[in-house]
């Protein structure tokens, strides 16, 4: 591996930090890495917003080398949402940019006098004044990175005003509109006076066995253009889920209190390819291109179009079937610096207590919150960035928002995360991904939900369940839950439909590795006891396990009506299958030594 | 008796029930699109097996077994899979949405028409597994 850049803020001290080889081979990189070199640093009495909080800036050994999907990086830390582990998993060029400028990442603490931004160059760091920058939004700041630095062709890494002003699911975004977006990272670069971080370089990046390695990605780029999820998701973004979604009722609408959008033909994937579309984005080396471009009729300007979570976020959720206004919330949320779910979950929860006489019309600040009243939603995200009358309140996160309100029980998050647009009243694998998942309700750790539609993995024995099974798929989530922390940590994206053999072949080469598939998926489980075990050290036991109120009372309409997840059934069989200790939730001393983190379970339990 | 899948008979009885099921005739009254099924050989088909069904606003127009190569030379999907994974969608052991998902069923066309009629693709199958049971 290259040398991992320190940066500590307050003194302008920096280190080149090696990567024992032992870490090297037992976390490859990404969150995983990342987890085992802040395991220690990530303490209960942290607060995520002070100086001493590291914000860890890191690429996978796959990342930039042209493989299917791996022009990803991780950015992980302390979450000031959930107060656990902070992963957040981010495309577009930068990743692959930091490698060749020499470093594989950036470990930053500290806080610096007034605002900065990092400008890495082939080697070489300078930290430079933003005071400037500060109150900018990520596409301008970005510009004006480049042309400070002279180099166009350097990657900028930027919080948007939503960061500066501490919004706890503020994001990290580069390139055009690629984000870091969950658990409020961007807070934490807010918090260290950080703005921005340019990269710039030429080097070769590393791979052990080049020659096979590029025998390999072509044939696995080459299957990769063929497979028919990848063609669902280069001719209508992710977005193009929305229509199957909808009729299996997993797509929530209402505030996760109706399984039906009658107007789901109006803001679709689909809809986007059929009238707006003028052209798709990739990440770096993607055979994909899920990233959409835009262009209404009245308007010169190209737009990012929305991705499935966004469009479902400002549409269903909100009852707006306008989709123009969905297209332009996400693109609020982006120059913002917000992550568009938890923005828009939050927002939802404001509208459903305003409906339920909750919240009234004068602590709203004279605003009517009607669903689907897309100027009223539009003023909500600009006061939530601004944190001015009720967005203050928003922009700490639903948890906090209903707690205000005295009806916590009504927000549907997760350990302070907001759960994302996956319902598991229609796809049930995801009721034990959103309770079990390492930074609260996410839908990325492990994306069960493209298995209850159908995506089986037979070769790592993952068989499709009925979407509304129960108990009998808690190993399988488990399963699938270990084999995408793989992802995160080589850093894949998880919407490449590559074949685990593929892929061990692929970290093979890139590593000097020889493993089995099985060893991958070995690893895989470790890394996830790993980050659980940090969340132990937290304070996380089984009874954050939990799912909202509104995820577990059945839905009268739509295709999923009548069903709810049982999760006490679903999570002892999920403990089971995962060696935990169902009292405190922390994995058994014997898990974590069959894992390999004697360490750890010597830390858990005791010598 | 029902006829023996694969044969033109079978796919004469198909068309039959496309034509007299309500449900599919609701489900699928927006479609407006003909295909091809391309069955490669496998197990007990020894010769590549070629089906063209012509399926508009919930009717079936129109069935030819072994069409000619040009004889429909433009349709809106072509689907393609081996004889073993389509008697499995045929008989309930496959998962016709796992069969697209993870390309066993290969899919030509427009992906968004696709998804947007995901019922009637799911009706199609419901129908076509009523047909018969006897398989080759």
């Amino acid at each position: 591996m290259q040398p991992i850049l320190k940066i500590n803020l307050t003194s302008g001290e920096t280190e080149e930090y090696l990567i024992p080889k032992q870490w090297e081979k037992d976390f490859l990189g990404g969150a995983s890495l990342a987890a085992r070199m802040l395991y220690e640093t990530l303490t209960a009495d942290l607060d995520p917003l002070f100086p001493a909080a590291p914000l860890l800036f890191l690429t996978g050994p796959l990342t930039g080398t042209f493989g299917p999907t791996t022009g990803r990086f991780v950015v992980c830390g302390k979450s000031p949402a959930t107060g656990l582990w902070a992963e957040s998993n981010i495309g577009g060029f930068w990743g692959p940019e930091l490698r060749k400028a020499g470093y594989d990442g950036l470990w930053i603490t500290g806080k610096a006098a007034g605002p900065v931004y990092l400008w890495v160059e082939g080697g070489r760091l300078e930290i430079r004044p933003a005071a400037h920058l500060w109150g900018m939004e990520t596409y301008a700041a970005q510009e004006k990175v480049k042309e400070e630095v002279g180099k166009s062709s350097a990657r900028v890494c930027v919080i948007g005003p939503a960061g500066e002003k501490g919004v706890l699911f503020a994001s990290i975004m580069c390139d055009h509109g690629r984000m870091a977006g969950r658990t409020g990272l961007g807070a934490v670069m807010g918090a260290k006076n950080l703005k921005a971080i340019a990269v710039r370089g030429e080097n070769e990046i590393p791979v052990f066995d080049l020659e096979r390695y590029k025998t390999l990605r072509s044939e696995a780029n080459r299957k990769l253009k063929e497979d028919n999820e990848a063609k669902v998701l280069r001719e209508l973004g992710t977005a193009g889920a929305a229509n199957y979604a909808e009729y299996l009722g997993a797509m929530p609408a209402r505030y996760y209190t109706s399984g039906s959008f009658p107007a789901v033909d109006e803001v679709s994937g689909a809809k986007v390819m059929e009238s707006i579309l003028v052209g798709r984005s990739a990440c770096q080396g993607c055979v994909i291109a899920c990233g959409r471009v835009v262009q209404f009729p009245s308007d010169l300007a190209k737009r990012k179009g929305p991705e499935y979570e966004t469009m479902v976020g400002f549409g269903a959720n909100l009852l707006n079937g306008d989709l123009a206004s969905v297209v332009e919330l996400g693109e609020m949320c982006d120059r913002y610096g917000m992550d568009t779910i938890s923005a828009s979950n939050t927002i939802g929860l404001a509208f459903h207590l305003y409906e339920k006489g909750i919240l009234t019309k004068e602590q709203s600040g004279g605003l009517e919150l009607q669903w689907g009243d897309a100027a009223v939603i539009r003023q909500l995200v600009q006061m939530t960035a601004s944190r001015e009358g009720l967005g203050d309140l928003l922009a700490l996160g639903s948890k906090r928002f209903g707690a205000h309100f005295n009806a916590e029980e009504e927000a549907v998050q997760v350990n302070g995360l907001e759960v994302a647009y996956h319902d598991p009243r229609g796809v049930s694998g995801m009721a034990l991904s959103y309770a079990t998942s390492p930074r609260g309700a996410c839908h990325n750790q492990s994306d069960y939900f493209f298995v209850d539609w159908g995506h089986s993995h037979e070769e790592i024995g993952i068989q499709f369940i009925e979407r509304q099974a129960q108990a009998e798929k808690a190993a399988n989530v488990a399963r699938h839950q270990d084999w995408r922390t793989v992802f995160n940590a080589i850093v894949m994206c998880i919407f490449a439909n590559v074949e685990p053999q593929m892929q061990v072949n692929l970290i093979n080469a890139a590593c000097g590795l020889d493993w089995s598939v099985e060893d991958m998926l070995t690893f895989g489980e470790r890394s996830w006891n790993l980050k659980r075990a940090i969340n132990n050290r937290l304070g996380l036991t089984s009874q954050n396990d939990i799912l909202p109120k509104a995820l577990l009372t059945p839905l009268t309409d739509g295709g999923s009506a009548g069903f709810a997840p049982d999760l006490t059934a679903m999570l002892s069989a999920y403990y089971q299958a995962r060696g935990w200790d169902p009292v405190s939730g922390k994995p058994t001393r014997e898990k974590l030594i069959q894992v390999g983190l004697e360490d750890v379970a010597a830390d858990l339990w005791g010598k | 008796m029902a006829a023996v899948f694969p044969s033109a008979e079978w796919l004469k009885e198909l068309e039959a029930k496309l034509n007299s099921d309500e449900r599919y005739a609701e489900i699928a009254k927006n479609w407006e699109g003909d295909l091809f099924f391309f069955i490669e050989p496998e197990g007990n088909l020894k010769e590549r097996l070629t089906f063209y069904l012509d399926l508009w606003h919930g009717k079936c127009r129109k069935v030819e077994y072994q069409p000619a190569p040009d004889a429909h030379p433009n349709p809106a999907f072509t689907l393609t899979a081996t004889y073993n994974n389509i008697t499995a969608i045929l008989s309930g052991r496959l998962n016709p949405m796992t069969a697209m998902m993870t390309s066993k069923l290969k899919v030509k066309g427009s992906m968004g028409y696709m998804m947007r009629n995901v019922p009637t693709v799911l009706d199609f199958v419901r129908v076509a597994q009523a047909v018969t049971t006897d398989i080759l």
